[in-house]
């Protein structure tokens, strides 16, 4: 948080005025007991307070705990002028007095971070903040001043409500200063342990100023003795005065823990090490063995670990919080760490910026490992894809062009035996011949195609698209092809892809037309196939299209599917092409 | 009398060259089938003679085939397994088949059926 100059010191004026005010205020009060006692305590917790608070402002560092500290030390003074003998002053001062603790309870539970983190937080802050305003004036409006306090101006009358109220009050605040203090243990305890040291005296000093308030709220709501009260008013406002000193140690010993954890981290990466020593830094650094590193590789559009496989950064595991760490504004890697170290976000920030510089060479190394995983991956699948073919081959031949002519086999040896005796009989079996020869003829023919297209060789590219096209059941409009000659792998793969989109957009997309575009252009050829269909496909569905990846991805190139429900498809390659 | 056959060929062009040839022959071909679970069904249907068997079917091969028919109650008729495979990728399976024997599709006869089932 930055804060202009002079709003620091005209804080810092207003306190020492208030300060002042309330000094002089509570040395006069007539309705005070302990003029002196209680002057220089609350001297000394308002002051504190805003000197800590201005100062940690003035850092720019823990969010809103500097504005906070300021606030309550204001509140503070504020709480101060409600002993003076002017009826006016009093009666500001006495709707306000209790405002300090909501502030106090803010404070305490937004500390270290300055944000109040979870929903149980924010409730108590709000409860804290109607019952010491919105109550609090509600009490004031109907209540006749004691005996020994000035007049009330706000007085609209007394009423016994206003008892019931008061009552209610103080039940609200001793519940609400338990269930704070509650809080705050669990915390200081399920921390870690550089996190436990820097709760400690903000959760020692804390907890015994709520513990006092609740004695005293308790003692004033059973009507016990003045000379308790008194007492017990004393240690309070003791405590309080000493809180701010107590976030002070806080602040340092987070500071300092982390500027330990940040050094240790430094050294460990000095000595360098082998995969993985610099998650095992980063978890000893940040006290989270089950820490995770996943590192961004753009190319996917990807998390992967250290040995390249796929990491879930985005949400992250159950249990566990992802913190991006980037290095001159490029996105680097997250930190997957215990949802335990949410609070510390801004030390694994900073772990991660020191450690940014290993993080980027690691992040090349995952890129890498990635890369020879997904070139694995995509080698197997084409062996894969060949032995497919194979069988689909064999299964085609067999049920296909092998079964034709396994019947005109059969037929034309009834033709040798019939030639003589019946001739007629002989050439209806021959008119039957032709036909199975004719079929097999085409399928054998589909079935080359389908292997390499022999136009594709022949006649180039727009050939055999133009042959593609006129054979689709769907109209095809064919926009370009290049005039050039393409390395034939080059044509291969555009002739399949267009194949591929065609044969899909006749099965799926129940589109009206299928626009077939190819251009070299700047060493690369793209090609898109767009039609007017329901859209909706699925590039992992299907063998089909991840043959067609492989067989692109095996040039150099890209392939992308782009299919929005009812927006038609759109399929795109683009294949290096020199 | 005409000897009676069920002709089991997942391929419709080959059933009709087989059909021709076999009743061409003399045989009487009392039914076709294009798979091999409807086979136990049509034999104690049409009570055949003879079943001219494909090995590759769409469903179960038929040596699977076989072994139901020989494995029902009833008359078996007599099995000839037939395949556009040559007898020597198969000659194991069809010896511990229990069919009367193999004919290759490309070489199939009436003559060559005869052979066998006699």
């Amino acid at each position: 948080m930055t804060a202009p100059r002079r709003t620091l010191i005209g804080l810092a004026g207003l306190a020492f005025l208030m300060g002042i005010a309330a000094f002089v205020v509570m040395l006069n009060g007539e309705h005070n007991v302990h003029r002196g006692a209680f002057a220089g305590l609350f001297l000394a917790t308002g002051w504190g307070f805003v000197g800590v608070g201005l100062w940690v402002w003035k850092q720019r560092s823990a969010g809103n705990i500097g504005p906070l500290m300021v606030a309550v030390g204001l509140s503070g003074l504020l709480k101060g002028l409600a002993f003076s003998n002017d009826s006016v002053v009093f009666a500001i001062a006495s709707v306000g007095e209790v405002l300090i603790y909501a502030v106090l309870i803010q404070l305490l539970l937004s500390f270290p971070s300055g944000r109040l983190e979870t929903r149980l937080d924010r409730l108590l802050v709000t409860i804290a903040y109607v019952n010491t305003t919105v109550v609090q004036l509600g009490v004031f409006l109907f209540t006749a001043p004691a005996k020994a306090d000035p007049s009330n101006p706000l007085l609209i009358e007394n009423s016994e409500a206003a008892g019931v109220l008061s009552a209610a009050q103080l039940d609200i605040s001793i519940a609400l200063l338990g269930a704070v203090v509650a809080v705050l243990y669990r915390r200081w305890r399920s921390g870690t342990p550089g996190r436990a040291r820097v709760f400690a005296p903000i959760v020692a000093v804390g907890g015994l100023t709520f513990l006092l308030l609740m004695a005293a709220l308790v003692v004033e709501q059973a009507g016990l003795s003045s000379d308790i009260s008194d007492a017990q008013t004393l240690a309070l406002f003791t405590s309080i005065a000493c809180l701010p000193f107590a976030f002070l140690v806080g602040l340092l010993r987070s500071r300092f823990s982390e500027a330990d954890a940040i050094s240790e981290l430094l050294a460990q990466l000095g000595e360098g090490g082998g995969r993985g020593a610099l998650r095992d830094a980063l978890a000893d650094a940040l006290g989270d063995p089950t820490l995770e590193l996943a590192y961004w590789v753009p190319d996917q559009d990807a998390y992967v670990d250290a040995a390249g496989q796929p990491v879930r950064v985005d949400p992250a595991p159950a249990g566990k919080v992802s913190t991006i760490i980037e290095h001159e504004g490029e996105r680097i890697a997250a930190i997957v760490h215990s949802s335990g170290l949410a609070e510390e976000r801004e030390l694994v920030q900073t772990a991660g910026a020191a450690a940014a510089l290993t993080l980027r060479n690691e992040r090349l190394d995952a890129e890498l490992r990635a890369k020879v995983a997904e070139l694995r991956a995509s080698r197997s699948r084409i062996v894969q894809a060949g032995y497919e073919q194979r069988r689909r081959l064999e299964r085609d031949l067999h049920d296909g062009a092998q079964q034709r002519l396994m019947a005109l086999g059969i037929d034309l040896r009834m033709v040798k035996e019939r030639i003589e005796h019946d001739p007629q009989g002989a050439a209806e079996l021959l008119d039957e011949s032709l036909h199975e020869l004719n079929e097999a003829t085409a399928e054998l023919r589909e079935l080359a195609r389908g292997i390499h297209p022999a136009v594709l060789t022949n006649r180039g590219l727009h050939a055999a698209l133009k042959g593609l096209a006129s054979r689709s059941p769907v109209p095809v409009e064919l926009l370009q092809t290049p005039a050039d000659r393409l390395p034939p792998s080059v044509e291969s793969a555009v002739y399949f892809v267009v194949a591929e989109a065609l044969t899909n957009a006749a099965r799926y997309s129940r589109a009206h037309t299928v626009t077939v575009g190819v251009v070299r252009d700047n060493g690369h050829v793209d090609v898109e196939v767009s039609d007017d269909g329901v859209g909706g496909a699925d590039a992992d569905q299907g063998s089909g299209l991840r043959g067609l990846q492989d067989r692109v991805a095996a040039l150099d190139g890209r392939l992308e599917l782009t299919s929005p429900q009812g927006l038609g498809t759109i399929l795109r390659a683009t294949i290096p092409c020199a | 009398m005409r000897e009676t056959v069920l002709i089991v060929d997942d391929h419709p062009s080959f059933r009709a060259s087989a059909r021709r040839m076999l009743e061409a022959d003399g045989y009487d071909v009392v039914g076709e089938l294009d798979n091999g679970d409807g086979v136990v069904a049509a034999v104690e249907k049409l009570n055949p003679e003879i079943v001219l068997l494909d090995v590759h079917l769409p469903d179960i091969d038929g040596f699977e085939v076989t072994r139901r028919l020989l494995d029902a109650n009833g008359a078996t008729p007599q099995i000839v397994l037939i395949s556009s495979h040559d007898f020597t990728d198969l000659d194991e399976a069809v010896g511990a088949s229990g069919a009367r024997g193999f004919v290759a599709k490309s070489e199939l006869s009436a003559e060559a059926i005869s052979l066998l089932i006699r």
